[in-house]
């Protein structure tokens, strides 16, 4: 059996030492005139390398580039796209982050690379494979403002995920193994789970060789994970934090997919006892078809101080070691 | 209804009373202060009396603007729930985390039982309030807000952390009642983003409140009201204030459907944009409210706490409510 440690998607673009504020003090610098923006990518490029360099020598088997270079998981996104331009501040999800939101007033269309480029500079730099994260149509529409005439919902969806696939085929020919689709919107509105599986299908239908992973976070997966088996992906992301009852349901149902259990909490700086996580991991696995298992954190980690994103990435690693027999 | 508890308190408002969510813009001098402090550069006295100055500053100028029930301005305060958490024992000061863009703060985090240990906010509403004749609000984040906004690493589940703060919280509450503050706000934002937790953030509140003689505001912003009204009304408190303008009036539609039962703080400008707004936007959003909400149940404020904003800004935004409020209350 295989069980691989996964970094979920966002780490802390910010931390406690001089070197680590080199972002920060940049961006502000820039505001103020004083920088340039090419300074600011230089800035962003620097700590994407301090990123990646923490999660390898955390021992984490695929990295991402900590979405370092996104204002938020939506903007980031959505700003590169036609037909929609970008207004005021909401709070993501339930927590005290705060995204800006589009406002679809056009059409739609993928005119530009979203993250192909980020995506190639990390995965040069990378001794580990980098994992691309993409927020999927289903997020993307139900946080975004939907303006005009006889615009539905489901044709905006269709239309995100139109250059979502595109951007995931990009992505594919340019290398990404596995490429992730985060959907924290079906958990929260699961009344859509249909119309985000139509949406989601043809973003599938784009990923050639690479494999796809979706990740659901913010909310609890149980009550509809008998549906989540059926979508079109090859790996299902899982966050535990908010589901008592998840364990219970896979160990019921099994799995025909391979399953990345989010047992870590990435939204609080307790770390979880190694006994019981492997407890959970044990029970749950006996029921998993696949060979090949992740383990990740519920969710990104950058709503987590940096020297505490660290340390959940290296219990990741602690626990899979201890979980796999092997030395620590 | 809370009119009379109010008279009953000795407090007689105007119809439309106008009034502020908490925090204002702080002047060039304190803001220069606090960094020198920070740096170590001036002392503890030198940073108060710049605190105390601009309390003032913004105390004169909401008497002069003719606001009704005024607020300190929260010069001394940075993030509502640090500063909170950094006078009650229990927390440590967290590292830095993200809130958007290139804004960072430092979340707290709860390592052991927490605790009241004295008077956090009595001194400096004692001092606002020895400035002018007109009733300050005394203001204190609430329970569930610090449980959500810290981490917790000591108790085991948020539940066990909200409850304790809420006996914690009511102690600094019981002293403001007890310093004769008569309106006091519970600052809770995050009350509105976990729906399933409303029960939890009901009985925090009643722990809070219960049995306390004053008028009580809770002040709730930037969330999913959808899926939690009507059944928020049952927060034990007087007065909400919400945010009503940044969402576009959408809240009066789910007051259409069901009756809003308590007084409101309607938020009439927005304290996002740098530009104040024009007057007619202004008249035309109170108008909507008082088709829908009875006149005698609103207060009229900016949408949340002004600190965002420039100096001019907020002062201009808080003009147009208070003149906007004048002229309705002879309409």
């Amino acid at each position: 059996m295989e069980l691989l440690t996964l970094n979920h998607g966002s780490y802390p673009r910010i931390g406690s030492t001089p070197d680590q504020h080199l972002l920060r003090r940049t961006l502000a610098q820039r505001d103020r005139g004083e920088k340039t923006d090419a300074d600011v990518r230089a800035a962003e490029d620097h700590m994407v390398l301090l990123a990646l360099e923490e999660q390898q020598e955390a021992g984490i088997d695929i990295v991402t580039d900590g979405l370092i270079r996104w204002d938020d998981p939506i903007s980031h996104l959505v700003g590169k796209l036609e037909g929609v331009r970008i207004d005021g501040l909401l709070r993501f999800f339930d927590t005290n982050f705060y995204f800006r939101q589009p406002i679809v007033d056009g059409m739609i269309k993928h005119s530009q690379p979203l993250i192909v480029d980020e995506f190639h500079w990390a995965a040069q730099k990378s001794r580990q494979p980098v994992k691309p994260v993409l927020t999927g149509p289903y997020t993307l529409t139900r946080l975004s403002l939907l303006n005009g005439e006889a615009r539905s919902m489901h044709s905006v969806m269709m239309s995100f995920a139109e250059a979502l696939g595109r951007e995931v085929a990009e992505l594919a020919a340019a290398g990404a193994s596995l490429i992730q689709i985060d959907e924290p919107a079906v958990v929260k509105y699961p009344d859509g789970l249909r119309l985000a599986s139509e949406a989601l299908s043809q973003i599938a239908a784009h990923k050639g060789p690479a494999k796809v992973a979706l990740a659901l976070y913010f909310g609890d997966a149980a009550p509809f994970y008998a549906t989540l088996q059926d979508l079109p992906f090859d790996i299902l992301i899982l966050d535990f934090t908010y589901s008592p009852t998840l364990p219970d349901v896979i160990e019921a149902n099994g799995s025909v997919k391979p399953l990345g259990f989010g047992l870590l909490d990435g939204r609080n700086t307790r770390l979880e006892d190694q006994v019981t996580v492997k407890r959970q991991l044990e029970r749950m696995l006996q029921h998993v078809k696949p060979e090949c298992s992740y383990l990740t954190t519920s969710c990104g980690l950058e709503y987590l101080p940096r020297d505490r994103a660290r340390l959940k990435l290296t219990h990741l690693t602690s626990i899979k070691r201890s979980f796999l027999g092997e030395a620590p | 209804m809370s009119r009379l508890k109010l008279h009953h308190l000795g407090i007689d408002l105007p119809l439309l009373p106008t009034t502020s969510v908490g925090s204002f813009p702080k002047p060039d001098y304190l803001v220069k202060a606090r960094a020198d402090f920070t740096q170590a550069k001036t002392g503890a006295e030198d940073l108060k009396e710049a605190e105390k100055r601009a309390t003032e500053f913004w105390l004169r100028k909401q008497e002069e603007l003719g606001v009704d029930v005024l607020v300190d301005g929260e010069m001394y305060r940075g993030d509502m729930v640090a500063y909170f958490a950094d006078r009650l024992s229990g927390f440590e000061q967290g590292g830095l985390v993200r809130s958007y863009g290139n804004r960072y703060y430092r979340k707290p985090v709860i390592v052991d039982q927490v605790k009241w240990k004295g008077p956090i906010t009595v001194e400096w509403w004692r001092y606002a309030q020895g400035l002018t004749s007109k009733p300050v609000k005394g203001i204190v984040t609430g329970a569930y807000t610090l449980m959500d906004w810290s981490f917790n690493e000591f108790y085991p589940t948020r539940r066990d952390a909200c409850m304790a703060l809420a006996g914690e919280v009511r102690k600094e509450v019981e002293t403001l009642v007890q310093a004769g503050c008569k309106i006091i706000q519970i600052d809770e934002p995050a009350i509105s983003v976990r729906p399933e937790e409303l029960p939890l953030a009901i009985e925090a509140m009643r722990v809070t409140t219960q049995n306390l003689e004053a008028y009580f505001v809770t002040h709730v912003c930037y969330g999913d009201f959808e899926s939690i009204y009507p059944a928020m009304l049952d927060l034990a408190v007087d007065n909400f204030d919400l945010e009503m303008s940044n969402s576009g009036l959408d809240m009066l539609q789910l007051f259409k459907k069901k009756p809003f039962t308590k007084d409101i703080s309607y938020g009439v400008v927005d304290v996002h944009s740098h530009a104040p707004e024009d007057r007619r936007t202004v008249e035309e959003r109170l108008n909507k409210g008082l088709g829908i909400l009875p006149r005698e149940s609103v207060w009229v404020d900016p949408d949340c706490g002004l600190k965002t904003r420039t100096v001019d800004e907020a002062i201009a935004k808080l003009k147009t409510v208070v003149s906007v409020a004048r002229t309705f209350r002879g309409a």
